[in-house]
């Protein structure tokens, strides 16, 4: 009868997930694949940002983030919420730094609290593709260019122009709106006051 | 390069005198060739009366470390120090800073010993690199409208306002034999894809000095340069400063960007004819955007520019009965 709606029993993450996980080849199957995985997950709240294969990193991002929104939502006194982060991280003294650094980082962020960058491919050697993988609010200096905040950026006159042009545009179609309603108005009233003069 | 779709739709419209006088045009590659080698002669000239080579010590400040170099006094340019300092500094100075004080093209030979800093388009307060890079646009704007035309339309080049990112568009008044020429969607995105075309020949923009009567007989054939050039000369000591860009030379004030690759999208937003009361042919008002290539913005967005661009820009319009400022301008006298 009153089932639990299956998709609400773990907590959304603000990524996509893909369809399908990735494998890796190793020799130890399932868990070996996890135990890689383990490493880059307990690299990346240690370091906070890593240079990893593409596939590494795109895999390591949902499982950092499962453990931070879980971490978000139970808070440290929930028992399975401990073990995992017990799991993930290998590192221990890095399951202080979840609960006592990470979650009030991100507690009300709206967005993914890990991002992810693909770097360009080496043209001699394209089998590797790589991307960079970090948690927002690092205290590293920025991989991209703040190129909105500037406002005497190129770009950004020119859109603020688009945007004064559209605006005096839309000012003036307003003002012919009200005239030509004022205009209909005056012209009634002198009508209907003739009107009555004559009777 | 002559556009054909330009042809179709405006030959109907020209007058067969106008053919008689095609020998006389200022553009052509006859034209052309004439004024690249006077121009390359006085360089030559200029380069080989230096005499002895003296050294300068220029003091690079800025990103990756500040450092000095030894250089060539009127021979080494700012853009042989970025080549010191490798690609990324070489391909994407725009113009450079002396003495924390003076605009430097990059190709302009260096005098005298003085700070020297380079300027891109990211930095925290780019309002002079925009005005480089709108000037230049509008420089490319006359080379490429000077060549767009088939060789029975008459083009005469008048000049540009002071550069104005701020007006929503870069701008080149041109003279045309043409009356009342409305411009269709295709002839605009011709015109586009010709400046597009243009720019991917990365060719580098040169910088010279030259004398008046040098100036007079390179723009002999324009009407227009040949009234303006005596002012300007007046204001900037006898001198003319010239800029060349492939076979193409416009006098401006400068400084220019160092080479045309560095314009990413590019479009020749409107052509709308002027009211002046400039003798002959009526003159139009070639418009359009530009972003630099560094800089990525979606197609929505730019298509907001770009909307924005076909609005008649407010900059100057010439007439006959004004002087030039230092920037290639008319500004009415003031009696």
């Amino acid at each position: 009868m009153n089932q639990a709606e299956v998709t609400k029993l773990i907590s959304q993450l603000k990524i996509s997930p893909p369809t399908r996980l990735r494998k890796f080849r190793t020799p130890r199957g399932p868990e070996g694949r996890l135990d890689t995985l383990r490493k880059t997950v307990t690299a990346l709240v240690k370091h906070e940002r890593l240079e990893l294969n593409r596939a590494r990193a795109l895999e390591a991002r949902m499982y950092t983030e499962r453990l931070i929104s879980d971490a978000i939502r139970y808070g440290d006194c929930h028992k399975t919420t401990m073990e995992m982060a017990d799991y993930w991280l290998i590192e221990k003294q890095l399951v202080h730094k979840l609960f006592k650094v990470l979650v009030p980082r991100f507690e009300n962020y709206n967005i993914a609290c890990t991002r992810i960058f693909y770097v360009p491919r080496n043209m001699t050697d394209p089998r590797y593709s790589k991307a960079v993988l970090e948690l927002r609010g690092n205290p590293y200096p920025s991989l991209v260019r703040d190129t909105s905040s500037n406002k005497n950026l190129i770009h950004n006159i020119l859109l603020e122009e688009a945007k004064k042009a559209y605006r005096t545009k839309k000012y003036a179609e307003i003002a012919a709106k009200i005239d030509a309603v004022e205009s209909t108005v005056g012209l009634e009233n002198p009508t209907t006051t003739e009107s009555d003069g004559n009777k | 390069m002559r556009l054909n779709s330009l042809y179709r739709c405006l030959s109907p419209k020209i007058p067969t005198t106008h053919l008689n006088i095609r020998r006389f045009l200022s553009l052509g590659p006859e034209e052309y060739q004439r004024q690249s080698e006077i121009f390359i002669s006085e360089q030559k000239r200029q380069r080989e009366s230096l005499g002895r080579i003296e050294k300068i010590d220029i003091q690079y400040e800025g990103p990756p470390e500040n450092c000095n170099f030894v250089m060539n006094k009127n021979i080494s340019t700012p853009y042989d120090c970025a080549k010191h300092l490798g690609e990324k500094f070489k391909n994407g100075s725009v113009v450079a800073l002396l003495n924390k004080n003076h605009l430097w093209h990059m190709h302009k030979p260096l005098p005298d010993s003085c700070i020297l800093e380079l300027l891109h388009y990211q930095i925290p307060n780019p309002h002079v690199v925009n005005k480089v890079f709108w000037r230049t646009c509008s420089f490319l704007l006359g080379a490429v409208v000077s060549d767009a035309f088939k060789e029975n339309v008459e083009v005469h080049l008048h000049s540009f306002p002071s550069p104005s990112v701020k007006s929503g568009s870069f701008v080149y008044d041109v003279q045309l034999n043409l009356d009342n020429w409305d411009p269709t969607k295709t002839e605009l995105k011709v015109l586009s894809l010709e400046f597009i075309k243009f720019c991917q020949k990365e060719q580098t923009i040169e910088y010279l000095d030259v004398d008046k009567n040098i100036a007079l007989e390179i723009f002999k054939n324009n009407p227009h340069k040949t009234k303006q050039i005596p002012d300007i000369a007046a204001h900037n000591g006898d001198k003319i400063t010239l800029f060349k860009v492939g076979p193409h030379i416009d006098i401006s004030r400068g400084p220019m960007l160092p080479n045309t690759n560095h314009l990413g999208r590019v479009t020749v937003t409107n052509v709308i004819k002027l009211n002046t009361d400039i003798e002959g042919s009526p003159v139009y008002r070639f418009q359009g955007v530009a972003l630099p290539k560094v800089i990525n913005l979606n197609h929505f967005a730019y298509g907001l520019i770009e909307e924005r661009g076909k609005i008649l820009n407010a900059g100057r319009i010439p007439n006959d009965h004004g002087t030039l400022n230092e920037d290639n301008s008319f500004v009415a006298q003031v009696n």
